[in-house]
């Protein structure tokens, strides 16, 4: 019930329209069962910390570099750079125009239905980005009789407050939700075992953020054959940057997003149509000394449209063919102001051969003046041997666009940039036994011309297509649920086997751990409910060159919370939690201790 | 410049990073007396001190980090300034000066507060004068240019006692008798003079703009300039009247920098060459005494002339460990060595 290993098998074909839920990214559920996926549903958002960078830390095989708590945070999947996970609103693919990856201390995950990690490449259905895998965050549309609310609370260690609200109210044509979250924290945890020179204890100093966040949802059925969407979000981010030594100059960095998208979806008789508008905005200002008002700036603007045109010429087959429009508008302090346009033309397929065997197939080629385009596509196969068996197979051609610094950075954008190009493929075993779901997938990742920033012979930086990386591993992933009498046990697991190799040197990437392993165990008996969760991130090296000085040690996490439901109302929960039960003095990136043994106190209402 | 970078580093994440290796703890009375000081002035992470002797019989990468573990030495070191038994070290990015003990690099004490982009500093009577370049006019328009400042130091408590306002950048800076000239870096076409009598300033010498080093050789400061819209130029500025004569170099030397004046001859670098002249030349010199080869943008980021040796720093890529040449005073090659990341300077103990 916390989390489902999803693998979906597309049997029956009812008509979408006839669905009580409307997911609100058809794609990822009919074009990517042939890769590894993990569905991570409301109850456990709920019982993790809202930050996307904790959620996924403690629950997935994706692995996190944190400046410090809630401070930039970038992640690492299947031994891939920062840009290359793709972050997915709704079907939309959100990473940075500016820099090309998300700060995924950003993104608050409570106002989202559910969160997808979807390992592996789709570039052919997503875009730049969706190399290592991509994060998919979903507000899917109910249409049944519902007035809910849902009001999460939650107090601090740090001062950090959690104030977290939701509203659904939905009936057979109409559905709406309402979010508005805020986290904010003084984040002025002790550095645990750490004294300047004189002995004085050291803590983190400049670290308070906040971050808001407003979401409005609406889905308008006409009849069993046409709906429209409409999917909105504003947030802020609002950082100060921890210090590393008190004396540097404070910083902050203040993140503005703003995501609008409208959804149209027609299902009829031997055909579907859907056309999708949608229209983003970031900003970022950076202020390099908050003693003084000055701060540097960039924005971009995006307007994105989709046309995907179904139809099943035979019963076993469904074909989509996908037209997109892509206009970014970037500006800013340092990179003036700059255009880029992207077409597209994408021939989506999949095909039930047999009950038991099903194919996926995906094409798309980009049209731009911008960087030269590959062919981008995704060929995949599951094959359901028996009621607990099924074999994946996938392979996948992706990339990662430069980036508007990487092209229009004043003195060193390189307008000459090829974008990142990767080939993989994967294999994954899914068993199944009663409630007991494990996936086995092992990976193989070949990525040319990364882009790098050097310095160049003007003395200025400049990125140029340098690297080669191969990147391979292994993940496994377990959930289960048990259930005695009044008693529920829920345990879930994940392991990452990861070896990245740096061509130009045979050594491992710096900052991509070996090994990473996360479980948890949720108990429930009657009106307790007790969650424990442990995480496991193996060392890294964080030098190019594997110097065994320099590295970030291994760390071991626990974090176990309990709570009481008073059934009063719909739910009534109180609860408590304590985060680093160990005190384990850990860090993620050199020089940025993360927080000792940790509280909070927590209530949730739902009625 | 290194400012540029950080805000520029701010959006690659972590995805590029710095590199030192500790080695062992250096327990020797004695160890740094006799030898040389790299100055590594750090990317992503910290700025480290390199250390080898003037036999280069003993090396250490990180002397700071060995001698005071735990502590860290701050964000792009700048400079360091010797006075007494004490070495001061210059971290920009991290608004200090990290006061250590001259013959075990031991922490002595650490000035943290009054300090703004700290540049460079000269010592006069037990006062240290040290440039703060302040804000920055690419995020600050209005003032970044004209806010920069002096402040002096009381070595015997490492306390500021007085700030001068310069009305002016500042950068590098020459001590001559009770007068400091401080380099106008940015926007500017002046040689600032500071009287550190009554720590006030006197009137400019205004040779143009571009000037990058400067030095002072028998009553007379000669400083380098050079600009991307101009040719390079030598200024030879004799002091008991500030007037001043300009040798002007052909375009071949454009960009030359790092002027080092050392036994009556002129050294100084374009590109990755080393080019030498007398002090008393009327002409630029024609052809180098030695270049070596780099794929940085920031050859030459560190130059020194002593000892009979010339020492010269490769800036690297600023993400891993760069290294430092030694040749003799013909150009003869000696020796690499491998040390810090972005390695800008040499200092002799």
């Amino acid at each position: 019930m916390f989390l489902c290993l999803c693998q979906f098998i597309f049997a029956q074909q009812l008509p979408v329209l006839l669905n009580q839920v409307v997911v609100s990214d058809s794609q990822l559920k009919n074009f990517t069962n042939s890769k590894s996926k993990l569905v991570l549903n409301d109850s456990i958002i709920e019982n993790n910390q809202a930050s996307l960078t904790s959620l996924l830390n403690f629950n997935s095989v994706v692995y996190f570099k944190e400046n410090g708590l809630g401070m930039v945070s970038s992640p690492s999947f299947r031994g891939t750079t920062a840009q290359q996970t793709a972050v997915i609103w709704n079907g939309i693919n959100i990473n940075s125009q500016l820099n090309g990856q998300t700060d995924f201390n950003t993104i608050s995950t409570r106002n989202f239905n559910s969160i997808t990690v979807q390992a592996g490449g789709s570039s052919a259905i997503y875009g730049s980005s969706a190399i290592g895998g991509s994060i998919h965050l979903n507000n899917d549309l109910k249409f049944n009789d519902l007035f809910q609310n849902d009001l999460q609370l939650n107090y601090g260690s740090f001062n950090t407050l959690g104030i977290n609200y939701n509203l659904k109210i939905a009936n057979k044509k109409l559905s709406s939700q309402f979010g508005y979250s805020r986290n904010s924290s003084d984040n002025d945890y002790l550095y645990l075992k750490k004294f300047d020179w004189k002995g004085n204890q050291l803590k983190n100093l400049n670290g308070e953020f906040a971050n808001t966040n407003f979401n409005a949802d609406f889905g308008y059925k006409f009849n069993d054959k046409n709906l429209i969407k409409f999917h909105s979000q504003y947030s802020v981010s609002d950082r100060n940057l921890s210090l590393i030594t008190p004396s540097d100059s404070k910083t902050k960095y203040i993140n503005t997003f703003n995501r609008s998208l409208v959804d149209y979806l027609g299902d009829f008789k031997g055909f579907s149509l859907n056309f999708k508008t949608a229209f983003l905005f970031e900003n970022y200002k950076y202020f390099d000394d908050i003693d003084y008002n000055f701060f540097s700036e960039g924005s971009s603007e995006s307007l994105i449209s989709k046309l995907d045109f179904g139809f099943s010429p035979t019963k076993s087959l469904k074909i989509n063919s996908v037209f997109d429009y892509n206009r970014t508008k970037g500006f800013g302090s340092s990179f003036g102001n700059n255009v880029r346009e992207i077409s597209s033309i994408g021939l989506f397929a999949k095909h039930e051969l047999t009950k038991k065997w099903n194919n996926e197939f995906v094409i798309r080629k980009e049209i731009t003046n911008n960087y030269v385009s590959p062919i981008l596509f995704s060929i995949g196969s599951i094959y359901n041997f028996n009621s607990f068996y099924s074999l994946k197979v996938n392979g996948s051609r992706n990339f990662r666009i430069p980036s508007f610094n990487d092209l229009y950075w004043e003195n060193g954008g390189n307008l000459n940039l090829k974008p990142e190009s990767s080939y993989q493929v994967e294999i994954g075993n899914v068993f199944k036994y009663r409630k007991i779901n494990l996936s086995q997938t092992f990976y193989y990742i070949k990525i040319d011309d990364l882009i790098r920033w050097i310095p160049g012979n003007d003395g200025n930086w400049s990125p140029i297509n340098t690297k080669k990386v191969n990147t391979y591993g292994s993940e496994t992933i377990l959930n289960s649920d048990f259930k005695i009498g009044q008693n529920n046990l829920n345990w879930n697991a994940t392991y990452a086997y990861t070896i990245s190799r740096n061509l130009e040197n045979d050594k491992q990437l710096f900052y991509v751990p070996f090994n990473k392993l996360t479980t948890s165990i949720a108990y429930s008996i009657k009106k307790i409910a007790i969650n424990y969760q442990f995480l496991y991130n193996g060392f890294v090296f964080t030098r190019s060159d594997n110097n065994p000085k320099e590295i970030i040690k291994a760390y071991k996490i626990s974090n176990i919370a309990i709570d009481y439901d008073f059934k009063f109302l719909e739910q009534f929960k109180i609860g408590f939690q304590v985060a680093n039960i160990l005190n384990q003095k850990y860090q993620s990136v050199e020089d940025r201790p993360l927080p000792g043994r940790n509280f909070n106190v927590f209530m949730n209402l739902k009625f | 410049m290194k400012i540029f970078r950080l805000i520029l580093l701010l959006f690659f994440s972590i995805s590029l990073t710095i590199s030192c290796s500790d080695d062992d703890e250096i327990e020797v009375a004695g160890y740094f007396e006799n030898g040389i000081f790299i100055l590594n002035e750090g990317s992503q992470g910290q700025g480290t001190v390199s250390f080898i002797s003037n036999d280069y019989q003993e090396f250490t990468n990180d002397a700071y980090t060995n001698a005071n573990p735990g502590d860290l030495m701050g964000k792009y070191v700048q400079s360091m300034f010797f006075d007494g038994d004490n070495i001061y070290i210059i971290s920009g990015g991290s608004q200090k000066i990290n006061v250590v003990n001259r013959k075990t690099f031991k922490l002595v004490a650490k000035i943290e507060t009054g300090l703004k982009n700290p540049r460079y500093g000269v010592v006069k009577n037990g006062k240290a004068y040290v440039t703060n370049a302040n804000s920055y006019s690419f995020t600050n328009p209005t003032t970044g240019n004209t806010d920069d400042y002096v402040v002096v130091i009381n070595l015997s408590n490492n306390t500021i006692e007085n700030t001068i306002q310069l009305n002016a950048t500042a950068d590098k800076l020459v001590l001559d008798n009770d007068k400091i000239f401080i380099i106008d870096a940015i926007n500017s076409n002046k040689i600032l003079v500071l009287n550190t009598n009554s720590n006030s300033l006197e009137t400019p010498i205004n040779i143009g703009s571009g000037a990058n080093s400067l030095e002072i050789s028998n009553g007379f400061l000669y400083v380098l300039k050079s600009s991307n819209s101009s040719n390079s130029q030598l200024i030879k500025i004799d002091l008991s009247n500030n007037n001043f004569s300009v040798l002007d170099f052909p375009s071949s030397l454009d960009g030359a920098k790092n002027l080092d004046i050392y036994k009556n001859k002129i050294y100084f670098t374009v590109n990755n060459s080393v080019y030498v002249m007398n002090i008393a030349a009327t002409l630029p010199p024609e052809t180098s005494i030695l270049e070596y080869n780099s794929t940085s943008g920031y050859a030459m980021y560190g130059f020194a002339v002593n000892n009979d040796r010339i020492f010269t720093a490769d800036g690297g890529d600023f993400s891993e460990n760069s290294t430092a040449n030694i040749y003799s005073l013909t150009g003869t090659f000696q020796r690499t060595i491998n040390v810090g990341v972005g390695p800008n300077g040499f200092y002799f103990n």
